[in-house]
């Protein structure tokens, strides 16, 4: 029997197959649970709520005080990483404060040019049907390597820059095949060695800070000597534009091209995501799954090395104990920026501006509320769960479901 | 690990090949050199090392135990041949079985062999002595949560639901245990409260992967995640201005009377916190209900083949949905039982024990019995990462870190044979 298809609603025709829909809807229920989490914790908000029954004017103060301390936050997250209406006019009336105006979104592009390069690893192994939970550990190998070739060897820049990029991409490629070799030759389940692998680098790169030539002459504590500037990726505006935005954008847009092609058009992109698909059948075509397997660790190795490399010459110049710990392990936030992106080149450069701008934001909620920058990434694994769970999404908000957008599979078990 | 069938391979043929175990025979054959000539012979023959064996606090101990001592080189070249005909057995006789059980017995001595070498007179220690019980009353205390882990993994994978959450569980059940075993001063109620918040989440986990068949795998690494960045959110929001709401708080030992008394095992096994008698009642009640009652039998048939369970009325989803539930709960109580080991909440300090959890799942075949042996192993290489600095070993702290993670991925990798998991354990399934 054929649908009735004239009788469907406006709604219906907007929200009907679009993923980008579902990834808006889950956006706003990521910031829904992030609203709940900030009133059921915040001081101020919990009193008012506790005056509730007493007095006539407790509901709507509860209220008030509720809507204003989420607002704010989520006002301030917005001012601090894309632009503040109030300083944009300013500098476009008096032609003065650039900088002020245009630094959230410089420090939002800056954040997103690593976790891009990152991201596009990580969905690379996604589309491969491998999950790459190691991208942390791969991208930190990448800033030792870099740092080592970017203090310690003295170059110009011609050479020096493209060589400590190199190098990085190396340390990524090195860290990425190892989990790569073992799981094509003893089928080790790669989330295990990986994950396990991000520790190890973590251990690797303390020794390095510690106990090697990479230490500042003259410290104790676990900090490296500073990149040469003929190892750094100057700002995209000139220092004197006080915008951190660099260089790396250029590389981030390079990857993406890179990707793009690579999935797209190139035959080894279609062996990878043929395996990725349905691997019976990538072997019934003779694509060599041991090979594949070990080239994609080392792409999305290789990338996460070129993002961790992107992160010190751009950003940091200083490499210490806290690179890439904590919150600043974009390795961990590419895999959430990859789903988001549905493992696609376009789509991660979106997600990963979105979370680079919740985690911007969040900086800045930090230190004007003192609301706790991990509530940005309380947002982004919420965001991401609703994600992976379409069908939640829409029947939340009511949307046409399709019968096969159910099942996804991008893992597997231990079985595989 | 993989348990790929080719189709020109005949489905009868050896589990492990013959290759893998020659190369585990092998690896205790270096091990046992390695272990004979450096321990041994590299210690020089005029070295003495000493055990002791009395717990640090001595009230529970009226029979003192002298101390031992022994020639360092000579003993460890003893554990080194043992090593080594170990290994020469696996070569010779190509077991089917019992390999991985030989590896554990190489892998005791050899830490055996390391403490002996560590403690020795002439060496560059300033501490002269191993005190074997203080060693196993350590790394008993991260065995246990090693076992609540991984027994809560033995719970929903033989489900067929592979539970990576085990880590989220720990630092939900650590929190909220901290917070409860704080106000309540009550480690009963904060074990109730943690297994609750570990069922919760279990719920989540089950929820979305059977209910709406989301990849396990992601959605247990967002939920550590997510636990991971709403933990560290609460500890600033909380913690730190209300600092008595996480306050040191250990775990009385609850010492069994007559028992704690016995010399080096009553310490270790009968003057223990309330939460080791409970994991070795939950290891017992786990084992039993899974290999002889009826329910254990469900359960299996749903992790091997739902699809078989379900045409004879076992309800898959359900026994799904309660199995991962009830794992969460384990795991959760773990959570409290790190935290009441280490005294307080912190963030990050879980730093990976879920996910060695599961690898020691994996080791032990995805048996309760085989799963206590491995995080034993583990949380004995735990522990001497952590402590071995205190001997002065001539290896850098940070290479010393990395123990236990390397030890994970050669178990994980197969190094140590290989292991066959619940058939649909990760699969989706849906009823139709």
């Amino acid at each position: 029997m054929p649908e009735p298809t004239p009788r469907r609603s406006f709604w219906a025709r907007v929200t009907g197959q679009s993923p980008f829909v579902v990834t808006l809807f889950a956006l706003v229920l990521g910031l829904i649970v992030g609203a709940i989490v900030i009133v059921t914790t915040t001081a101020p908000v919990l009193d008012a709520w506790r005056g509730f029954f007493s007095s006539w004017s407790g509901p709507g103060h509860a209220l008030k005080v509720t809507v204003d301390n989420v607002g704010a936050a989520y006002r301030i997250m917005f001012t601090g990483s894309v632009f503040s209406p109030a300083t944009l006019w300013h500098a476009i009336t008096t032609g003065q404060g650039w900088t002020n105006a245009l630094t959230p979104i410089s420090e939002t592009l800056t954040y997103a040019t690593p976790l891009t390069i990152a991201s596009i690893g990580v969905g690379i192994a996604f589309q491969t049907g491998i999950f790459n939970i190691g991208a942390n550990g791969q991208a930190m190998m990448g800033g030792i390597a870099g740092a080592y070739v970017g203090t310690l060897i003295h170059l110009p820049m011609v050479l020096h820059l493209p060589l400590t990029l190199l190098a990085g991409i190396a340390g990524g490629v090195l860290a990425g095949s190892v989990p790569g070799l073992l799981k094509a030759y003893t089928g080790a389940h790669e989330v295990i060695v990986t994950l396990m692998f991000n520790y190890v680098v973590s251990a690797v790169l303390l020794y390095t800070l510690l106990s090697t030539a990479l230490q500042a002459p003259g410290q104790q504590n676990d900090i490296a000597r500073t990149l040469d500037p003929s190892a750094q990726l100057a700002p995209l505006f000139g220092t004197a534009s006080g915008l951190r935005v660099n260089y790396g954008l250029v590389i981030a847009a390079l990857v993406v091209l890179f990707a793009w092609w690579f999935l797209e058009r190139s035959s080894l992109g279609f062996d990878f995501r043929v395996t990725g698909a349905n691997p019976q059948a990538a072997r019934a075509s003779g694509i060599n799954a041991k090979a594949v397997i070990i080239l994609v660790f080392a792409i999305s190795g290789g990338l996460a090395g070129l993002a961790g490399v992107t992160e010190l010459a751009g950003f940091y110049k200083t490499l210490d104990g806290g690179f890439l710990v904590g919150n600043a392990g974009i390795g961990f936030t590419a895999i959430t920026v990859s789903l988001l992106g549905r493992n696609k080149p376009i789509g991660i450069v979106w997600a990963s501006l979105l979370f680079a701008a919740l985690g911007v934001g969040g900086r800045a909620m930090q230190a004007a509320t003192g609301i706790p920058l991990d509530l940005a990434t309380v947002i982004q694994s919420a965001v991401v769960l609703f994600v992976a769970t379409p069908v939640l999404v829409k029947e939340i908000f009511r949307l046409r479901t399709s019968p096969t957008a159910a099942l996804q599979l991008a893992t597997k078990g231990w079985g595989s | 690990m993989s348990i790929d069938v080719k189709p020109e391979t005949p489905v009868t043929a050896a589990r492990i090949p013959v290759g893998r175990t020659r190369g585990i025979g092998v690896i205790m054959l270096v091990i046992g050199l390695f272990t004979a000539l450096v321990f041994g012979v590299g210690s020089g023959f005029s070295a003495h090392s000493s055990l002791t064996f009395n717990p640090v606090s001595l009230t529970n101990a009226p029979w003192r135990v002298g101390t031992l001592t022994l020639l360092t080189a000579w003993s460890n070249v003893v554990l080194g041949l043992a090593i080594v005909a170990l290994g020469v057995d696996v070569l010779a006789r190509l077991p089917r079985r019992g390999v991985m059980a030989r590896f554990g017995v190489v892998a005791v001595l050899f830490f055996f062999a390391l403490l002996l070498w560590a403690a020795r007179t002439t060496g560059p220690s300033q501490i002269n002595f191993v005190n074997l019980t203080a060693v196993l009353i350590g790394s008993s205390a991260l065995a246990m949560v090693l076992v609540f882990g991984s027994l809560s993994g033995v719970m929903c994978e033989r489900a067929g639901v592979v539970n990576i959450a085990i880590e989220g569980q720990f630092i939900g059940g650590a929190f909220v245990g901290s917070m409860v075993a704080s106000t309540a001063h009550n480690f009963f109620l904060a074990a109730i409260v943690g297994a609750l918040v570990g069922g919760a989440l279990g719920l989540v986990l089950a929820f979305l992967s059977l209910r709406y068949l989301s990849d396990q795998i992601i959605v247990g690494v967002v939920l550590v995640t997510m636990l991971g960045s709403l933990s560290s959110y609460l500890n600033l929001q909380v913690f730190t201005p209300f600092p008595q709401y996480n306050t040191g708080n250990l775990a009385p030992n609850l010492p069994i009377p007559l028992l704690s008394k016995i010399p080096v095992i009553g310490p270790v096994f009968f003057d223990q916190t309330g939460f080791f008698y409970l994991m070795i009642v939950l290891v017992a009640l786990v084992s039993f209900g899974l290999f002889k009652t009826r329910w254990g039998l469900r359960v299996r048939a749903v992790g091997e083949h739902p699809q078989a369970a379900a045409s004879v009325g076992i309800k898959v989803i359900g026994v799904r949905y309660a199995n991962v539930i009830m794992g969460g709960a384990i795991a959760g109580v773990g959570g409290v039982a790190f935290m009441a080991s280490q005294g307080q909440f912190q963030p990050g300090y879980t730093s990976g024990l879920g996910y060695i959890a599961l690898a020691a799942l994996i080791f032990g075949r995805w048996r309760p019995s085989g799963a206590v042996v491995a995080s034993v192993l583990f949380g004995l290489s735990v522990y001497l990462a952590d402590n071995l600095q205190t001997y002065q070993v001539p290896v850098p702290t940070e290479i010393l870190g990395m123990f236990p993670y390397v030890i994970t991925i050669a178990v994980v990798s197969g190094l140590i044979g290989r292991v066959r998991p619940p058939a649909a354990d990760g699969l989706p399934y849906k009823r139709d």
